[in-house]
């Protein structure tokens, strides 16, 4: 057991909350694609991954100026995500019918498959640099961070605020929910599911592309970088809700970041991401147990839909 | 020339853990991307207990199947309940706490792993070179494809493959979905165990890199691509997976580094091709050597729309039938005085039920009597659906009994009320697509031995016996509502109209006493109604007892003994569709005033 | 006038010669003309040979029990489920293939039988909803004051969330919603189904009222006749997804019992 004194437990909760803005940020994009889209976008692990190294290109091989490139990538990234909706998830569901979901989750599996080695086939495997800004550190309350997460904190944070009060308050927003909520209520009334498909898609990977960037920053950048993001976005997602507000959402990734963190005080360091998976597993296994319906059901669309 | 029985060896290893993939995806539709997490289970296991506490390998890889078999019916019990995307979620969730578990547990080599394992003593011969390794591997694969294929294709195949077109209705026809699944499970996880335990040996080493969670994603990939319930398919599948990457080198003279990533771009981007083209797999279910040696004619993949045909008893219906017309009155008396002579086979007592606030079903007193039909007729809301969600089991009454035969029901699961002799047909029908209407039908035979996996491999002949009587006797059923010719054709290609004939053929090859059937003539053409109400008065002619329920009063009026009239969960009439309808308070109920 | 048929015989029987849709009182043809629509879902076909018309400003009450092909067939004339066969003419253009979004925007609107409001959005939210497709806000501002006028409630409890009223307000909210887009053809599925009497007067009430105030056409699908029969102008009854009658509101009312049409 770590001996815990105060300092260390603010240093764990500070290190969680900022990791928890990352994880959060994550959870909101990927709980806005599964909710309103029903799709089990594997593939967003790969255009996480794709946003930072199209920044990392701009800047370092282009030379581009450095937060256009960031932003030039973050934006790409999203496009290719809203592309894969139109290109590739859409015509497939289409075609497959009553084993859609599977099939989507089969095609978005070899897109991230594919989209990683393309990555490691032009850029190489190796992890790279990735410089910016200069680094500087603060000290609060003895816990020590730098400015890179503070910016990372403050953007996610932002993101996730204006994309609750988008569908809040906008008329696209109550579309998008709409979409959500009742599909075939909403396509009834004349709403275009497919240009709300797209657009869900192109907002939920500017989130991971975000993401994906400030850690790039802090850290680095390699091939990999994409799947354990992903799987931290599944379990925020479906943690928080896929048809909750963005909000809470985002409060439940820094939830789970802040169990992973204070789970490291009894378990030693290795046991603590597991930690998370077990809490997943476990949450699983009780909505089952106490579901009374035959069948727990993600409210996604089913087959009779697009 | 070693190098190529390196591949070998790599394919017929891979295939081994693959084809237990297909038996639980493939057969049973489980999604599961932990495979390769059980594999390293297995390996681990061996590799640790080899290692360090000098073991046996066989006994080594004994135990890590043991563990996996725990394990894995451990995660079957959740999944018993969840959908696809929280299946997924599970199995995703299970192989990283197990990989998680492998690399933090210090004794077993944290992210290195377990290294320079010794080689595998099999009695004395030590497997060193790709070639000692030859045999064994191949072995090993033909032994997981003939257990898979065993299971696979027997009547245990049939609920599996049941189970994933669609498990309420396979419970409805009897079948303990629950031990199923919990089965597939724990024997898939043992079998992936067998196979891991052998990568590792045969690699002599087990790390988190070897069977993480890409290695489950190759592996997925592998039964994708050759096909759900396709054995062999997974077997041709390995071999693309593994020689794609050499042949990439050698072919297109690619640095081995390249030629790896492209390798895995390639399949990547056929897995998403195929899912667009064929989401069923590149080989049609049901294609196997096995079969190609026994002469069988294979099921066609595609689902082709069948012609449009009506069948020959609506032309002899049309031709001889004067019962074709209204019933008089005097006979509706005497059908009424008839049904109140037959002895009762199903009976309820004060069978009460609220959904929160809404009274759904409201002290229901029923008879079924043999040999008759009695109907349930009602406006919207009347609480028709829920009686027979009551009767079979499927909702539980907050208040009453339900006696067969005065055996009481309440409180039995779905799949045992179907076994004790009351099965229902769906408004929806619920076929199994993808199985031919023959395979429909079987499936619905009680009793066949096949079902169970001890005898399935232990008395094979008895098994082959009873499957070779259960085919025979599906046929029959399916040529008694004049779908005989279609006996090969998988039912996703039917019409409406087909399907409904074969789900009537599906609940009469129960054989069960009473037939609860669900709006069968809602939704069909006038031609198709004729031939479905002929039919159903045959079956009472023989002495089923049969409970209808049906909007179209048209169709009640003809085929009724005995009719009761439900409103807002309550029967408040009962008696002949003529007695009903001349009551102008009842008018006012169904059609408003 | 009315394309009568035995009452009781089989339905195949009862589909003969299609008479050319009568012209309304003031000769104008009818907004929505439907010949022979073969329909369904997938590859299961429910509806068969399925003729109908509704001039501007009149009720078609279609009759029929549940499953006999009422939902479907306004559902192919929507656009939600493509067509089969035959052809759709709404105000005198084709659009038989046509999807849910053009024709809305042409000016069809349909309330489903079931889950007919989005339930965690606010009354106002699904209101305004109805109108996504109109760019013009004033519009859109008149017309949700038509709507707060037509059913007092939904200014009331303009925040609500819709899931949370009852069965009839809900009822009231799908009206509005569908009423924001200012269409000109509402096709109403079983509004009457789980509501009170009174509560479903005040719903045909008001749809009654829009039909001769703004010369809004209605498909009204009901199988409880009696309350159909208060607003309708003419009604067609269907079975086993075919058409087996055709009659005035007073014809229909003039019947002793309706036991043989369903």
């Amino acid at each position: 057991m770590l001996a815990l004194t105060f300092e260390t437990f603010r240093q764990l909760t500070v290190d969680g909350f900022f990791r928890g803005c990352s994880y959060g940020l994550l959870g909101v994009g990927f709980a806005l694609i599964l909710g309103v889209t029903g799709r089990f976008h594997f593939a967003y692990g790969f255009t996480y991954t794709l946003a930072s190294y199209l920044g990392f290109t701009f800047a370092f091989r282009v030379n581009w100026p450095f937060w256009l490139s960031a932003a030039l990538g973050v934006l790409l990234a999203a496009v290719l995500g809203a592309l894969i909706e139109a290109g590739v998830y859409r015509p497939l569901a289409r075609n497959a019918g009553a084993t859609a979901l599977l099939a989507v989750f089969v095609a978005a599996l070899g897109i991230g498959i594919a989209g990683e080695n393309l990555i490691r086939l032009l850029w190489g495997a190796n992890t790279q640099a990735f410089y910016g800004p200069r680094k500087v550190g603060y000290e609060l309350w003895d816990a020590i961070f730098i400015n890179f997460d503070v910016w990372q904190a403050a953007s996610s944070i932002a993101i996730a605020v204006l994309l609750a009060a988008m569908l809040r308050y906008t008329g696209l927003g109550r579309q998008i929910k709409a979409t959500r909520i009742n599909p075939d209520l909403a396509r009834t009334i004349g709403i275009d599911a497919d240009r709300i498909y797209v657009i869900v898609f192109f907002l939920g990977t500017i989130c991971a592309g975000v993401a994906s960037f400030w850690y790039a920053l802090k850290y680095t950048v390699d091939p990999g970088m994409g799947t354990l993001p992903v799987t931290y976005a599944f379990v925020v997602a479906f943690l928080g809700g896929t048809t909750s507000s963005p909000i809470r959402v985002f409060v439940t990734g820094i939830v789970v970041a802040l169990i992973e963190q204070y789970a490291s005080i009894w378990l030693s360091v290795r046991y603590t991401q597991t930690a998370v998976f077990v809490v997943l597993v476990g949450y699983l296994t009780y909505l089952a147990i106490t579901q009374s319906a035959w069948y727990v059901r993600v409210r996604t669309r089913t087959a009779a839909g697009v | 020339m070693t190098v190529w029985i390196s591949y070998l060896d790599q394919i017929l290893l891979y295939a081994a853990l693959a084809l237990s993939l297909n038996l639980l995806l493939g057969y049973a539709g489980q999604v599961s991307v932990a495979h390769a997490a059980f594999g390293a289970i297995g390996g681990y296991t061996m590799a640790y207990t080899t290692q360090a506490h000098g073991w046996n390998f066989l006994l080594g890889t004994a135990l890590g199947m043991v563990i996996a078999f725990v394990i894995g019916t451990i995660v079957a019990l959740p999944a018993l309940k969840l959908t696809v995307e929280y299946l997924i979620l599970l199995t995703l969730g299970v192989s990283s706490v197990i990989l998680g578990l492998v690399v933090a547990i210090p004794s077993l080599g944290g992210t290195y792993g377990l290294i320079n394992l010794p080689a595998v003593d099999l009695f004395g011969w030590h497997l060193r070179s790709p070639t000692d390794w030859l045999i064994p591997s191949g072995v090993a694969m033909v032994l997981v494809y003939a257990v898979c294929h065993r299971i696979g294709e027997s009547p245990a195949g049939r609920v599996l493959k049941g189970i994933r077109e669609d498990p309420v209705a396979t419970g409805a026809l009897g079948k303990n979905v629950f031990a199923y699944k919990v089965a597939v499970f724990g024997l898939t996880s043992a079998l992936a165990a067998f196979a891991g335990a052998l990568i590792a040996g045969w690699l002599r080493l087990a790390t988190p890199g070897v069977f993480g969670f890409s290695f489950s994603l190759t592996v997925f990939a592998i039964v994708i691509f050759g096909g759900m319930a396709n054995l062999t398919g997974t077997v041709v599948g390995a071999a693309i997976v593994v020689l794609l990457e050499p042949i990439l080198e050698r072919v297109i003279d690619l640095e081995p580094a390249k030629a790896g990533y492209v390798e895995l771009i390639v399949y990547g981007l056929a897995l998403a091709v195929l899912m667009r083209l064929r989401p069923q797999g590149a080989l049609p279910e049901g294609f196997s050597v096995w079969g190609l040696l026994r002469g069988r004619r294979q099921s066609t993949g595609r689902i082709e729309m069948v012609a449009d045909w009506v069948p020959t008893t609506v032309q002899r219906v049309v031709e001889h039938d004067p019962a074709h017309e209204e019933p008089t009155l005097e006979e509706e008396q005497r059908r009424e005085h008839a049904w109140h002579d037959a002895p009762v086979v199903l009976q309820t007592k004060g069978v009460s039920k609220r959904f929160g606030g809404i009274i759904a079903a409201d002290e229901l007193d029923i008879e079924l009597r043999r040999g008759t039909i009695t109907a349930l007729v009602g406006p919207n809301g009347a609480g028709k659906t829920t009686v027979f969600n009551l009767l079979t089991g499927a909702v539980a009454p907050d208040a009453g009994s339900i006696l067969l035969h005065g055996e009481e029901l309440v409180g039995l699961q779905p799949h045992q009320i179907a076994r004790r002799g009351m099965v229902r047909s769906f408004q929806d029908v619920r076929l199994f697509n993808r199985l031919s209407c023959l395979q429909n039908v079987m499936l619905a035979v009680q009793g066949q031995p096949g079902e169970h996996a001890g005898k399935l491999f232990l008395s094979p002949r008895a098994v082959d016996r009873a499957e070779q009587e259960t085919r025979e006797r599906a046929l029959a059923w399916l040529r008694f509502v004049g779908m005989g010719e279609f006996a090969a054709v998988p039912a996703g290609a039917l019409s409406y109209g087909q399907t409904k004939l074969v789900s009537l053929a599906r609940v009469l090859a129960t054989e069960a006493d009473v037939l609860l059937l669900d709006e069968p003539a809602s939704g069909i053409d006038t031609k198709w109604v004729d031939t479905m109400l002929d039919l159903i008065e045959q079956v009472r002619d023989q002495g089923r007892t049969v409970c209808v329920v049906e909007h179209n009063l048209h169709v009640v009026g003809r085929l009724a003994d005995h009719t009761y009239f439900m409103e807002l969960g309550r029967i408040t009439a009962q008696g002949t569709i003529a007695e009903l309808t001349s009551s102008p308070r009842l008018a006012e109920v169904y059609f408003g005033t | 006038m009315g394309r009568d048929v035995d009452a009781g015989s089989t339905p195949a029987e009862g589909t003969g010669v299609v008479a050319a849709p009568a012209t309304n009182g003031d000769g104008a043809a009818p907004l929505l003309v439907v010949e022979q629509l073969q329909a369904g879902y997938g590859r299961k076909q429910v509806v068969f040979d399925v003729d109908l018309h509704v001039h501007a400003g009149e009720i078609l009450g279609v009759l029929g029990h549940n499953g006999s092909g009422k939902s479907t067939t306004i559902r192919a004339i929507l656009g939600i489920n493509r067509p089969f066969g035959g052809r759709i003419v709404f105000d005198g253009r084709d659009v038989t293939n046509a999807g849910a979004r053009q024709n809305v925007r042409a000016g069809m609107a349909m309330i489903p039988s079931e889950r007919f409001v989005f339930a965690d959005m606010t009354v106002t939210d699904n209101l305004l909803l109805g109108a996504a497709n109109d760019p013009d806000g004033d519009r859109r501002a008149r017309r949700l004051e038509l709507v707060h006028e037509l059913f007092p409630i939904l200014r009331d409890r303009a925040g609500q969330l819709a899931g949370t009223m009852s069965g009839g307000q809900q009822r009231m909210v799908s009206l509005g919603m569908a009423l924001m887009a200012s269409p000109r053809l509402l096709m109403l599925d079983e509004p009457s189904l789980g509501l009170a009497p009174a509560v479903v007067q005040q719903i045909f009430a008001a749809v009654r009222e829009l039909a001769d105030r703004e010369g809004l056409a209605v498909l009204l699908l009901e199988q409880n006749v009696g309350q159909a029969l208060r607003i309708v102008d003419r009604c067609i009854v269907m079975r086993s997804g075919r058409v087996i009658l055709e009659e005035t509101r007073d014809q229909m009312a003039a019947r002793e019992s309706y036991w043989d049409l369903f």
